[in-house]
């Protein structure tokens, strides 16, 4: 500061009034002046040749031109439109979990490639750097516990995503291949999990890794344990699971493979997917929501990027808070030769764990994973109501919505019955009960012989297929539900009278029908309504009047849903193993 | 003088020689023969055809040594449970068959239990409950002249009838 009773200068004042440093000023020559404020500095710094050839369009002043080109003129923002209708900016029709799983793709890029700076993919190092990560790197503990949070919350809101799609029937034309596309980005987010959790090499690594491989193992003709594979002289050290696996056992071969797999080859196939499918979600008009005269539009920038960035801070200090108060699991080091017991994969694998111990591998591991998949993409081409896109409306859909929600709840139940009411050589163990408690053996499982067998799952199935199409009358709803729960109750409380009688009166049945508790038998009333239900009252009363091809694609992957749920009774109530067997073809449901 | 029109120049056609559809679909065809062959070398590329892995046979002592019951002895090392009954000896491999955890032995219940999806199999190897598919595999297993067992995973057996017998049991009645 000059004082006031300073001499005044030379130089004559500028157009920003007196130099600020006028030895610094005089020094540098020929009229240089520094900036007055910060103001000028902005000014100047914006109009520097550097600085424009880097932004272009100068400064800002919030004019609808600043902002449009904002978007347009930016090479991340403008997959968006300049400007976005009300209906799709609503939080509560997308919940924003396309965009929020976007985001934590890009979390567990980040902390995924600093994870990469310290992890060694060998059998003998992995372990170490994980516990080194835990302990003896500064942060470690945090990026493992993101990078393992932000990839579970990451699997939650992409399935919600495809449930919110769904219920707004935005995968209708023309956007059904773009519903495609997001079964495969679902079905890339389960697979870089189950890469992932093999990478920390421990017990759950290991033997969540050893079941996984070895579904691979029995696939049909192309896996050593799956039926036909003979025909292609299939061994353990040729076949598929050989293949993934880089050897007959999950090894040092496997960490390395998995580890590629992990960390580049399938983000670079999410990425190229991502990108198509953020391509054509614009391409496709943005949104599914439906146009309406004289629609108010709101410029992107800001009312959708704030929006979006609102959403990613906040996912971000929540999966930051989460991953300062919870560490991710680590167990014990790997070990070929014992299972930890019992041995739980993660969450979301858990349903399918769970299916496996309904099924055979080959149809559990391989067979019914790949008709989800294929019948999830399948979806857009054998709904054929035009009703119902872009908004969430039971009375415009009442089929596909309860159906979808039905097929959804089965996966969780799955889920919730393996987390749990799983416990020790995965008995059943109520959630209150403690695993330390000595249970009795499980009874003996016992199958239907095939004479009996084959005829009931026939008769399933062309019942099943035949029924809702027969009856041609329009029944009664408010009659008809009533009435199916009334006569499955009924229909429980007589098996159950039948069995008391045949069990106790005649020893031929004493000795050949086992024993079920009342508990059975209304596991009985309880299946046999959600079957009528779903796979008569409802196909009756909405899709009987559709195409053949259409209502015969529909009516078999509902039944094939039901038949999961039913033979889960025969198994959980019955201790029925199979309902029919061929054993030579490892055919057996 | 009228100068006759300059003929344009006749491309020499000869049916013999590669019209140029047939050249184009030549070039494609040797392009997706190109590519598929890069992708079956790919594939090939993955199956290697050295592993370094453990020998699968091993040497699990002598046979005296041996209790009646199930032995838990090469568990850890090998995931093979040697069992002795009155008649004589065999060696369970300890992999379950449903997909491939490693069953516990409970004593108690004389039953294995495996603790991925609940099978249980009796001391013979025989599915007793849950979702296995097939008994457990029996290894195959000798009476070395000192004594000692040699036990081998590679060679393995489960039909009942075969897996009582030689090479999948030492009788030790005759013996």
């Amino acid at each position: 500061m000059s004082t006031p009773s300073a001499p005044p200068t030379q130089e004559k004042p500028g157009p920003n009034g007196p130099s600020r440093v006028p030895w610094l000023e005089k020094l540098l020559g020929n009229g240089f002046k520094l900036p007055a404020n910060p103001e000028e500095i902005k000014k100047e710094v914006i109009n520097s040749q550097v600085w424009r050839s880097v932004f272009r369009g100068g400064a800002w002043k919030n004019t609808p031109r600043d902002r449009a080109a904002h978007i347009i003129g930016n090479v991340w923002l403008h997959l968006h439109p300049v400007r976005v209708r009300l209906r799709s900016l609503k939080f509560v029709y997308s919940w924003g979990m396309g965009g929020i799983s976007f985001w934590l793709y890009l979390l567990l890029t980040i902390s995924g490639i600093l994870l990469m700076f310290y992890y060694r993919p060998t059998p003998e190092m992995a372990f170490r750097d994980m516990k080194d990560l835990e302990f003896a790197i500064s942060y470690g503990w945090f990026w493992r516990n993101l990078h393992r949070w932000c990839a579970h919350a990451m699997v939650v809101t992409v399935i919600l995503h495809m449930i919110r799609v769904f219920l707004t029937g935005s995968y209708k034309t023309p956007r059904e291949f773009n519903w495609v596309l997001g079964v495969t980005l679902l079905t890339l987010t389960l697979f870089l999990s189950f890469t992932g959790y093999l990478l920390p090499w421990d017990q759950l690594a290991l033997w969540a890794v050893t079941v996984g491989t070895n579904m691979a193992g029995a696939t049909p003709l192309l896996g050593n344990e799956g039926p036909f594979s003979s025909l292609l002289g299939m061994r353990i050290n040729n076949d598929i699971r050989f293949g993934l696996l880089g050897g007959t056992a999950v090894g040092e071969a496997t960490l390395i493979r998995f580890y590629v797999l992990h960390c580049v080859f399938v983000p670079v196939v999410a990425g190229a997917m991502l990108m198509l499918h953020f391509w054509r979600v614009r391409k496709d008009s943005f949104s599914a929501a439906p146009y309406a005269p004289d629609e108010e539009k709101f410029e992107t920038w800001p009312h959708l990027i704030s929006r979006e960035y609102v959403a990613a801070a906040l996912v971000t200090v929540g999966v930051i808070v989460w991953s300062l108060l919870i560490n991710a699991p680590l167990e014990e080091a790997a070990n070929p030769t014992v299972t930890p017991n019992p041995s739980k994969a993660p969450w979301y694998f858990l349903g399918l764990q769970e299916l496996l111990v309904y099924f055979d591998p080959w149809i559990a591991g391989v067979l019914l994973p790949n008709i989800i998949i294929v019948g999830l993409a399948a979806i857009p081409y054998i709904d054929s109501n035009p009703k119902g896109v872009g908004y969430y409306s039971f009375k415009e859909r009442p089929f596909a919505n309860w159906m979808f929600l039905f097929g959804c709840a089965l996966w969780f139940i799955l889920i919730a019955i393996g987390t749990y009411f799983r416990g020790p050589s995965w008995g059943w163990y109520w959630p209150w009960e403690d695993w330390a408690v000595h249970k009795p053996p499980p009874p003996s499982t016992w199958s239907i012989p095939n004479l009996a067998g084959g005829p009931l799952v026939g008769l399933y199935f062309a019942l099943g297929m035949a029924l809702p199409r027969l009856v041609r009358k329009e029944l009664e709803w408010r009659l008809a539900v009533p009435t199916v729960g009334i006569l499955s109750v009924a229909a429980g409380l007589s098996l159950k009278i039948i069995h008391t009688l045949l069990v106790g009166k005649v020893a031929f049945f004493a000795k050949n029908i086992p024993h079920f508790g009342a508990g059975a038998f209304m596991l009985i009333a309880l299946f046999l309504f959600v079957v009528v239900f779903f796979g008569f009252l409802l196909p009756q009363r909405y899709i009987r009047n559709l195409a053949l091809p259409k209502y015969a694609m529909t009516m078999v992957l509902v039944l094939m849903m039901l038949g999961v749920l039913l033979k889960m009774g025969a198994r959980l109530g019955f201790n029925v193993k199979y309902v029919f067997s061929i054993p030579q073809v490892n055919f057996n449901i | 003088m009228v100068e006759t029109p300059a003929t344009a120049p006749k491309i020499e056609e000869s049916p013999d020689l590669l019209s140029r559809r047939g050249f184009m679909q030549l070039a494609w065809g040797a392009l997706a023969a190109f590519l598929g062959g890069v992708a079956a070398n790919s594939l090939r590329f993955l199956f290697p055809n050295v592993v370094y892995e453990p020998s699968q046979k091993f040497n699990a002592g002598p046979a005296v040594d041996y209790p009646l019951g199930v032995s838990l002895k090469w568990m850890r090392e090998q995931r093979v449970w040697v069992v002795r009954r009155e008649q004589g000896l065999y060696a369970l491999w300890g992999r379950c068959t449903h997909l491939g955890c490693t069953p516990s032995w409970f004593g108690g219940e004389d039953r294995f239990k495996c603790p991925c999806h609940g099978s249980n199999f009796s001391p013979q190897g025989d599915v007793i409950a849950g979702p296995a598919p097939k008994p457990l595999w029996h290894c195959k297993i000798e009476l070395a002249s000192n004594g000692d067992l040699i036990i081998d995973k590679a060679v393995l057996e489960n039909r009942p009838g075969f897996r009582e017998n030689a090479p999948y049991f030492v009788d030790t009645q005759g013996a």
